[in-house]
């Protein structure tokens, strides 16, 4: 369970004052898939980055799992699984070392890094990569070795910054499949995406980021009757108030 | 997760990493090992060759003037240096560096010599050239002592005794030791490579571990853990200095042998093991300033290439005591062991010449040397705790 309470963020840049994030709020539940939905340069990365901690938000609340962020970091960054927006990989390791050195981070025993290694390369069906150097690996592989990584700890909550840019067809279906297995686990899942149908495939509940503010929210039938659209896609535009973004 | 176990599970990490960049590795390992004893030792026999075959071999002097002073001739003759007739164009070929050095007999030396006055002869070199220097110096000494002779003959002659023209009997006893003496040459390129080979010998792996890191978008995801950053930037800092230390090891060792080896000046440096224990325990604090350092500056740079544009400046950094002391030789005292790259210049001098250090003199070098290393580990520590560090686009 992830909560978002007012979150505001801006940066300071040579031509002035960015202000990237400027209020949002939502609540992303267990067992459910929520998605977070804008055209580029809206706030989503920046507003994840601020859920999984690495940014500090100078105004609003977060509590994973019923703990605040800004009291209790370590436990936040515990109970939650990131795929970031940079999802580079040691070049020179192979993807179980990859997996491996995160699970030590996370202070898991080394058994255990074993065990959760193979689940997940079983889930994700990695057999064939698991113990070659990451060097030249393919997009997809990539990912993969990422999520699996993210995911070593066995986190409740998993927080996903656009995880099927760059993927093929074949393999955004996989990873589909993937996301519903983590949700039929009972874990929280948010991920954000800049494309309708991905978020219209998956998604329990999506909200709708424009310009650092969250601009409506509810399923993809509520939103249809809020915005008065029986097409997903004219509701989109409607709720951000423009088509900018769309050709993305 | 431990304080201590997240520094270790970084350590091996970084090693294992770089363990896999063979060419990397290597050049980090045995550079040093390789180049510097093969350009010291080679510098030094080079040098002690030329001075041997110029001392020893006869030289051949262009002299203006030869018929007017044929004794003189003779007696340079059984210094081993012979007249040759000048060439057409004497000044030109000693600025060319045709020729080393020349003599000039002035056209008055018959009769100045046979009145008794000084008759003049002049010694023509360029005295920039340091291979002018050796025949130089023969030519003017052969002069001196036939100048020297003649007077003697001529206060016999006149029955006086020639010690009354020399009342003082000017003598120079050098209280250098030996062991000081053989280390003049090692003494200015020896330190300047250690130190760097110390201050630069996890460069590679800081560059890749930090700035590297960031550019591979491989950093994001290593601040998302629960591991603390300073752990994450102290098992980095270790690794490259672990790093460092085999390097030192290996240029060291390689000093021994090559030393060992080796003929003259660089056969009787001190390479005993205790020499060799002392030069680590000086250098190791200069390889955590170091690595440290560059964690510092590196961690702050948008990209690999930026971090390596540091390396210039930081590579003649080490140079600034040496040139300082080459211009303008201070004697050791107290404070000197307090200022980073002096200290260790002054220290590895007082251990190549063998000679005792104080417990003070440990203790003020340790103290801040160890001191500015904890500062800059702290400062980059620091830097990894900003939030703007970890968002790499």
């Amino acid at each position: 369970m992830i909560r978002a309470h007012d979150l505001h963020k801006s940066f300071k840049t040579k031509t002035g004052t960015v202000n990237a994030v400027s209020g949002v709020s939502f609540e992303a539940r267990d067992g459910q898939i929520t998605g977070l939905l804008g055209p580029n340069g809206a706030g989503k990365t920046t507003t994840l980055r601020m859920l999984y901690t690495l940014m500090k938000p100078d105004q609003g609340r977060i509590e994973v799992d019923g703990v605040d962020a800004a009291t209790d970091p370590v436990a936040v960054r515990r109970a939650l699984g990131v795929l970031p927006d940079a999802r580079g990989v040691y070049k020179r390791l192979t993807a179980r070392e990859n997996i491996a050195y995160f699970g030590r981070l996370h202070g898991l025993p080394a058994a255990r890094v074993a065990e959760r290694i193979a689940t997940l390369s079983a889930a994700l069906d990695m057999g064939e990569i698991l113990d070659r150097q990451t060097e030249g690996f393919s997009q997809g592989q990539r990912t993969k070795t990422a999520i699996a990584r993210a995911l070593v700890h066995d986190p409740r909550n998993v927080i996903l910054d656009e995880p099927t840019n760059g993927l093929d067809v074949m393999t955004t279906r996989a990873m589909r499949e993937f996301l519903r297995g983590l949700r039929a686990e009972g874990r929280c899942v948010i991920f954000s995406s800049h494309i309708m149908q991905e978020v219209a495939a998956l998604c329990d509940r999506i909200v709708i980021i424009a310009k650092g503010k969250v601009v409506a929210e509810g399923s993809a039938d509520q939103l249809r009757a809020l915005t008065g659209e029986d097409n997903l896609e004219d509701a989109f535009v409607k709720a951000i108030g423009s088509e900018e973004g769309l050709l993305a | 997760m431990s304080t201590m176990s997240t520094i270790w599970t970084v350590l091996i990490k970084e090693l294992r990493d770089i363990a896999r960049d063979r060419r990397t590795l290597a050049l980090t390992l045995l550079l040093g090992p390789l180049l510097f004893p093969a350009l010291i030792l080679g510098m030094g026999s080079l040098s002690e060759k030329r001075a041997r075959t110029q001392i020893d071999k006869t030289l051949e002097v262009p002299v203006i003037g030869m018929e007017r002073a044929p004794n003189l001739v003779a007696f340079l003759a059984t210094r081993g240096i012979k007249a040759v007739p000048p060439p057409q164009d004497l000044e030109g070929d000693i600025r060319e560096q045709k020729v080393d050095v020349a003599l000039r007999i002035s056209d008055s030396f018959a009769a100045d010599w046979h009145a008794g006055q000084p008759a003049l002869v002049e010694v023509m070199l360029d005295s920039t050239r340091r291979d002018a220097d050796i025949p130089g110096r023969r030519l003017t000494a052969a002069l001196a002592a036939y100048g020297g002779q003649v007077g003697a003959l001529r206060l016999l002659a006149r029955g006086i005794d020639p010690s009354v023209a020399q009342p003082v009997n000017a003598g120079t006893l050098d209280l250098a030791t030996p062991e000081a003496k053989r280390g003049v040459l090692m003494s200015v390129m020896l330190p300047y490579f250690l130190i760097i080979t110390a201050f630069l010998g996890g460069a590679a792996l800081v560059l890749d571990a930090t700035a590297g890191e960031r550019e591979r978008q491989t950093l994001e995801p290593l601040l998302t853990t629960p591991a603390p950053r300073g752990a994450i930037v102290s098992g980095k800092i270790l690794a490259a200095c672990t790093l460092g230390v085999a390097a030192l090891l290996l240029t060291l060792l390689a000093f021994k042998l090559s030393a060992q080896f080796a003929t003259g000046i660089a056969r009787q440096l001190d390479v005993s093991l205790l020499a060799i224990g002392r030069f680590l325990l000086v250098l190791v604090p200069m390889l955590l300033i170091g690595t440290s350092l560059l964690t510092f500056l590196a961690a702050a740079a948008k990209s690999l290439k930026e971090a390596q544009s540091h390396m210039t400046w930081l590579m003649l950094l080490p140079m600034v005591p040496t040139i300082m002391l080459m211009a303008n030789p201070v004697k050791t005292q107290l404070w000197q062991f307090a200022v980073p790259f002096l200290a260790q210049n002054q220290l590895l001098l007082k251990v190549i010449r063998a000679e005792p250090i104080s417990a003070q003199v440990w203790a003020v070098y340790l103290g801040c040397s160890l001191g500015l290393a904890l500062l800059l580990w702290v400062a980059a520590v620091m830097r990894y705790r900003q939030e703007k560090l970890a968002i790499s686009t």
